[in-house]
């Protein structure tokens, strides 16, 4: 296995293109993880500032907090941003709104 | 005179009716006005009846409370609407205590009554406060629970991210030397100045590196797909299905360095799901039956073969022995003339055949314990593969099959766009006929327009005249 002459060529150097369909098409390797946190997080914050439920609104700081730690260097950091302030708007306005503790879903 | 008297002084006096009976009516209309602004008075305006009827009333509280409703008609009865009532009222809302004609009477009454504070003591009443108003943090054990999450999870991030880190950069430093003797460039990020050479983070779980300056490949680019250690939920759903550190190289050869086939060996697992997958392997290739038999593939391996002769060719004893040495690093390798990616799912939408490529992929896992220096000679397996692939030549057999396989694709594949392909083709015609007609209407010779509506005539005519004729032909 070992190399007699030297394989290296410089004129067939070709620049890093990174892959055009990064985000649309479902691709094998594409990792969706981070979009549908984002969309769970947007769900539960929702639930969480429109039904009142306590809960929704930490599961949408969680969801929040996998979708930042598995987004993609490329991918906009406005949006984790924005579903971060979402879902701890949602925390902060449901204590401020009730400062009551929570009580878990199955417990009501 | 008399009743002339007489009937003005009825008329003064109905008069002075209808106007007391008018001003009832508004003072009712405003203490309603009062009602929907507030609210505030509606109880002490009740209570303010209850005194007329009962008599004087004798408390002061009840007298105070008596004021303000006084108080509230006199504006009322003179402002239509006017909503700075209130703040008129705020001025002088306690003004008629002074006011002497409004307690004429009472004065002697108020100076002998004792005050009641001093008789009985004040009823306080204490309203129960709701229990999550007493702060007790026990209660809060809930919130705790999540905030030590968050934190646990925090920490995990940076952990994970510092350990995927540290990994591919061992990965990186192992095998350099071997890169840098087999490429002219390795590392690059893509930019006009190559800034900062070496592996690129995707993302926390991911690092790519590309190398270019090779003969035989245009590029190659290896994905270090790390386990999501960054992320706690994957962590622990990967204590139920256990993952792998992994890397994927993908080379590009360049066009005509290897014959035209598909191939791909592997563990069992990955080669059903590429199989389903990837369109070159679904199209050209079928499973080999009992591979250990017939290319001595270790146990658990599948092999996906288009040419046969070629497989055996490529399976050949060295690469049987790597594979056998290597088996619980070697994921999949997949060599292709055809590779188009995966399946898409809408077809219905593409006319075209899908770009190929001729690539090598190969996937291998990591060794668990960051021992890279064990996976080194699958680096090497890749060159060997390649150097392998630039040499051998099919048969004419091999050749006629792989080229009649191919043309059976191509032939499949434009049977299935057949009717989206003829659709296509009809609002081409459609389209263009239509831009003639435009064109003609916008010229303004007139003679040029019959000329082109005849021969559109002409046309449907000869459109409609066959099957006319074969009608007749038909009735004879």
């Amino acid at each position: 296995m070992s190399m007699t002459v030297d394989p290296r060529r410089k004129e067939k150097i070709n620049r890093y293109k990174a892959p055009k369909n990064q985000g649309q098409s479902g691709s094998a390797n594409e990792d969706m993880m981070p979009d549908y946190m984002n969309i769970l997080g947007m769900i539960f914050s929702m639930c969480g500032l429109m039904m009142k439920l306590k809960w929704c609104a930490w599961f949408a700081l969680y969801c929040s907090c996998i979708s930042f730690a598995s987004s993609r260097a490329s991918d906009d950091a406005k949006q984790v941003l924005s579903s971060f302030m979402l879902s701890v708007s949602a925390v902060v306005m449901s204590y401020l709104q009730n400062p009551a503790a929570m009580t878990p879903p199955w417990a009501s | 005179m008399r009743p002339v008297f007489a009937f003005l002084l009825l008329a003064l006096l109905c008069f002075a009716s209808t106007k007391s009976e008018s001003d009832f009516e508004e003072d009712d209309s405003d203490d309603f006005a009062e009602f929907d602004d507030g609210n505030f008075y509606a109880e002490p305006a009740a209570k303010n009846a209850d005194s007329f009827s009962g008599g004087a009333g004798s408390s002061r509280g009840e007298s105070r409370e008596d004021a303000p409703a006084k108080e509230q008609r006199k504006p009322a009865q003179n402002v239509e609407s006017d909503e700075e009532d209130g703040l008129v009222e705020d001025d002088d809302e306690f003004e008629h205590f002074q006011d002497e004609e409004e307690f004429e009477g009472y004065d002697g009454g108020d100076s002998k009554d004792p005050p009641i504070d001093q008789k009985v003591e004040p009823k306080l009443n204490i309203p129960n406060i709701p229990l999550h108003f007493r702060t007790h943090w026990d209660s809060y054990w809930m919130e705790m629970l999540m905030v030590a999450g968050l934190l646990a999870y925090f920490a995990n991030f940076f952990a994970g991210k510092a350990k995927n880190a540290r990994l591919a950069q061992l990965w990186f430093s192992t095998h350099r030397a071997l890169l840098d003797e087999n490429f002219a460039l390795v590392g690059d990020d893509g930019k006009a100045e190559n800034e900062n050479p070496g592996l690129i983070k995707e993302s926390e779980s991911l690092y790519t590196l590309w190398c270019s300056g090779r003969t035989c490949c245009e590029g190659m680019l290896v994905e270090l797909k790390m386990i999501k250690r960054q992320d706690l939920v994957s962590l622990v759903a990967g204590l139920m299905r256990p993952q792998l550190d992994q890397a994927h190289i993908k080379i590009e050869l360049t066009r005509g360095v290897m014959d035209a086939f598909v191939f791909a060996v592997g563990t069992k697992k990955t080669i059903t799901k590429v199989f389903k997958e990837y369109t070159d392997l679904n199209k050209f290739c079928s499973l080999v039956g009992k591979p250990e038999d017939r290319y001595n593939v270790p146990t658990g391996f599948g092999v996906l073969s288009e040419v046969p002769e070629a497989t055996s060719a490529i399976l050949e004893s060295r690469v049987i022995t790597a594979l056998n040495k290597y088996q619980s690093y070697i994921d999949y390798l997949h060599i292709s003339d055809q590779f188009s990616g995966p399946i898409q799912q809408e077809e219905g939408g593409t006319l075209k055949q899908p770009e190929t490529k001729a690539v090598l992929l190969a996937g291998f896992n990591l060794p668990k314990h960051a021992e890279m220096e064990t996976i080194k000679p699958l680096l090497l397996l890749i060159f060997y593969l390649m150097e392998r692939l630039k040499t051998y030549r099919m048969s004419k057999e091999g050749k006629a099959k792989s080229d009649k396989n191919r043309q059976r694709v191509e032939e499949e594949f434009l049977k299935s766009t057949h009717a989206a392909r003829a659709e296509a083709a009809a609002q081409r015609r459609e389209d263009k006929r239509k831009q003639e007609k435009e064109r003609i209407l916008a010229d303004e010779d007139p003679e040029k327009q019959r000329r082109w509506e005849a021969k559109e005539q002409k046309r449907q005519a000869k459109r409609n005249a066959p099957k006319m004729k074969r009608l007749a032909v038909k009735s004879l």
